[in-house]
């Protein structure tokens, strides 16, 4: 007998993608990244979203100014100054609740994802994305890239590097300008105003003082050349565009 | 209040009782032998952590069913969809998480249907809608693309999810459903010794005699001298069990050991032919020494319809 085609046993493969988790100690599960869909993760961020906002909005009479601005759906960078803990979750905040999950912000590796409670804490509840800033900033900066290639994903970045100590502005680093320059992926500077009033470094327990987001409008560097003067040229000007969003008193 | 006096037989089923001894017994003599290969110097290191892993699990089993029929039927859900998250990230479906509500909700609706009582008869379980689910389950998966209003590659997840529906939660709900007998204790407790010592028997007996390969491009580690060593003792085994269920006739016995001794050695190469064409060499690592949930279960899964329906045939369940 002769064999035809449909007798033939060839089968096409399906494409299988086992999660890239699997068989890692749960620690390693939550410093990973990126990170694979959790849907008990899901849950919980949700949960931990919905009181934060709530307690925001009682506690620090939260507001948000022009939020409009913001280019949800499409990938994004937001940008703020950093005065203290509070500033990550108060920009979440301003995310639909159904994009959290695709809402990074970039949480210091050496600091949010030590060990086993801060690497649950900053996974779960932040969806931070683990920022080598010591050591591998450079490959940090080329993970942010890749991930701002799929359209949706928002990144939260404070260009300051660290919290202030006083309450006074601190210097955008020009890693900034690595991340945007040359691409049209937009910019949203934002000025969080009365986080260093309610939580300043070093403070325990934040004071019930207001929180106002002043949302800027988005921006992007498409023609700026890949050049260590045009990074630091982005960075002064995103750092002029965050203070002036101050509101003059 | 505490009673005056009580006597063991008041508190623990006899059947359970005599399962428990069993088990007791039986993890001893094996903790012994192990003990002695250790010091005779041969390398157990592998098969202890298998050994401690039953430690584990042996007694967990017995004091949820113990503790009674609702606490049962919740486990056996909860492993269901432990299994269900595994095959879901070891196939990829985990990313659409529209798909794996589905199936979770859908494990849960049947949790219920076993807890509930059936409507028209008042008995436990509503057996015809448990029965009927796999119609609303896949009428529901097969309209997800309808409702997102998308097509490529859909097919794909559509199968992916009614494959690990019905394989880990209605096929493995049959054991969970088997709660609601008046012989629930005999029924779950032979299950899973039986099946358990099968899986041990065809080790050994491949160990031991294993020449032949059984299913070379499925399991290379499987062979048919194991498989019919496990046969012989699943087949010896209803009739040693026989105080589990003593309204079983020789039909029933014999039958019962065709179940486990046939359905066990394919529940295992049907979960190694899963795993071959995923590429991946155990579902989970849960449970150490065991790998995943499913590798544990596969033989139950493949056993438990068969025995529920044999007994359904024969006694009904209640």
């Amino acid at each position: 007998m002769t064999s035809t085609e449909h007798e033939t046993e060839e089968v096409q493969a399906w494409q299988y993608e086992p999660a890239a988790d699997r068989n890692r100690p749960l620690v390693e599960l939550l410093q990973g990244f990126p990170r694979e869909p959790h849907l008990w993760m899901y849950v919980l961020r949700t949960t931990a979203a919905l009181v934060i906002r709530s307690w925001f909005k009682l506690y620090h009479r939260f507001e948000i100014r022009n939020k409009e601005r913001l280019p949800i759906g499409k990938s994004f960078i937001l940008i703020a100054n950093h005065q203290s803990h509070l500033d990550t979750p108060c920009l979440v905040s301003t995310i639909p609740l159904r994009n959290i999950h695709r809402a990074f912000p970039a949480a210091a590796a050496d600091y949010f994802f030590k060990d086993l409670p801060t690497s649950a804490f900053s996974s779960i509840v932040v969806n931070g994305l683990p920022f080598k800033r010591q050591a591998r900033g450079a490959e940090s900066l080329i993970l942010c890239r890749e991930l701002l290639k799929n359209e949706g994903n928002i990144l939260i970045i404070f260009p300051e590097g660290t919290r202030t100590a006083d309450g006074t502005p601190g210097v955008f680093k020009p890693g900034i300008g690595l991340l945007c320059a040359g691409t049209d992926i937009p910019i949203v500077p934002c000025y969080l105003e009365g986080a260093f009033k309610a939580l300043p470094k070093g403070a325990r327990f934040p004071r019930p003082s207001k929180l106002v987001l002043h949302v800027g409008e988005p921006r992007s560097y498409e023609d700026a050349s890949p050049s260590k003067e045009s990074f630091k040229h982005i960075a002064s000007d995103l750092e002029e565009a965050v203070f002036n969003l101050r509101p003059k008193s | 209040m505490i009673p005056e006096s009580w006597s063991l037989q008041e508190m623990v089923d006899p059947v359970l009782g005599l399962y428990a001894l069993l088990a007791v017994g039986l993890l001893v003599v094996s903790g012994l032998v192990l003990l002695g290969t250790h010091v005779a110097g041969k390398n157990v290191s592998s098969i202890w952590q298998t050994y401690r892993g039953w430690l584990i699990m042996a007694p967990l089993f017995l004091v949820t069913l113990w503790l009674g029929r609702v606490p049962t039927i919740v486990g056996l859900g909860l492993l269901s969809m432990l299994g269900f998250r595994e095959f879901a990230r070891a196939t990829g479906l985990h990313r659409h998480w529209w798909y794996t509500v589905a199936v979770y909700v859908s494990i849960v609706s049947l949790c219920v249907l076993e807890l509930m009582t059936d409507p028209r008869t008042g008995l436990a379980g509503w057996y015809g809608m448990f029965m009927a689910a796999p119609v609303y389950v896949i009428a529901l998966l097969l309209t997800i693309p309808v409702l997102r209003n998308r097509a490529e590659g859909q097919l794909q997840l559509v199968s992916l999810s009614i494959v690990g529906f019905i394989y880990m939660g209605w096929m493995f709900g049959h054991l969970a459903f088997l709660a609601n007998s008046t012989s629930a204790f005999g029924y779950l407790l032979y299950l899973f010794f039986a099946v358990e010592l099968n899986d041990v028997a065809a080790f050994t007996f491949g160990k031991l005699f294993g020449r032949r390969k059984l299913r070379s491009n499925v399991s290379p580690n499987k062979t048919l001298e194991g498989c019919l060593g496990a046969l012989a003792v699943s087949m010896v085994l209803p009739w040693l069990l026989h105080f589990s269920f003593p309204h079983f006739g020789w039909v029933e016995l014999l039958l019962s050991g065709i179940i486990v001794g046939v359905g066990g050695q394919l529940g295992d190469l049907t979960i190694s032919a899963i795993k071959r064409d995923l590429g991946v060499k155990d579902m989970g690592t849960l449970i150490p020494g065991h790998g995943g949930i499913l590798d544990r279960l596969d033989s139950l899964i493949f056993t438990a319809p068969f025995f529920f329906h044999m007994v359904r045939w024969f006694h009904d369940l209640y």
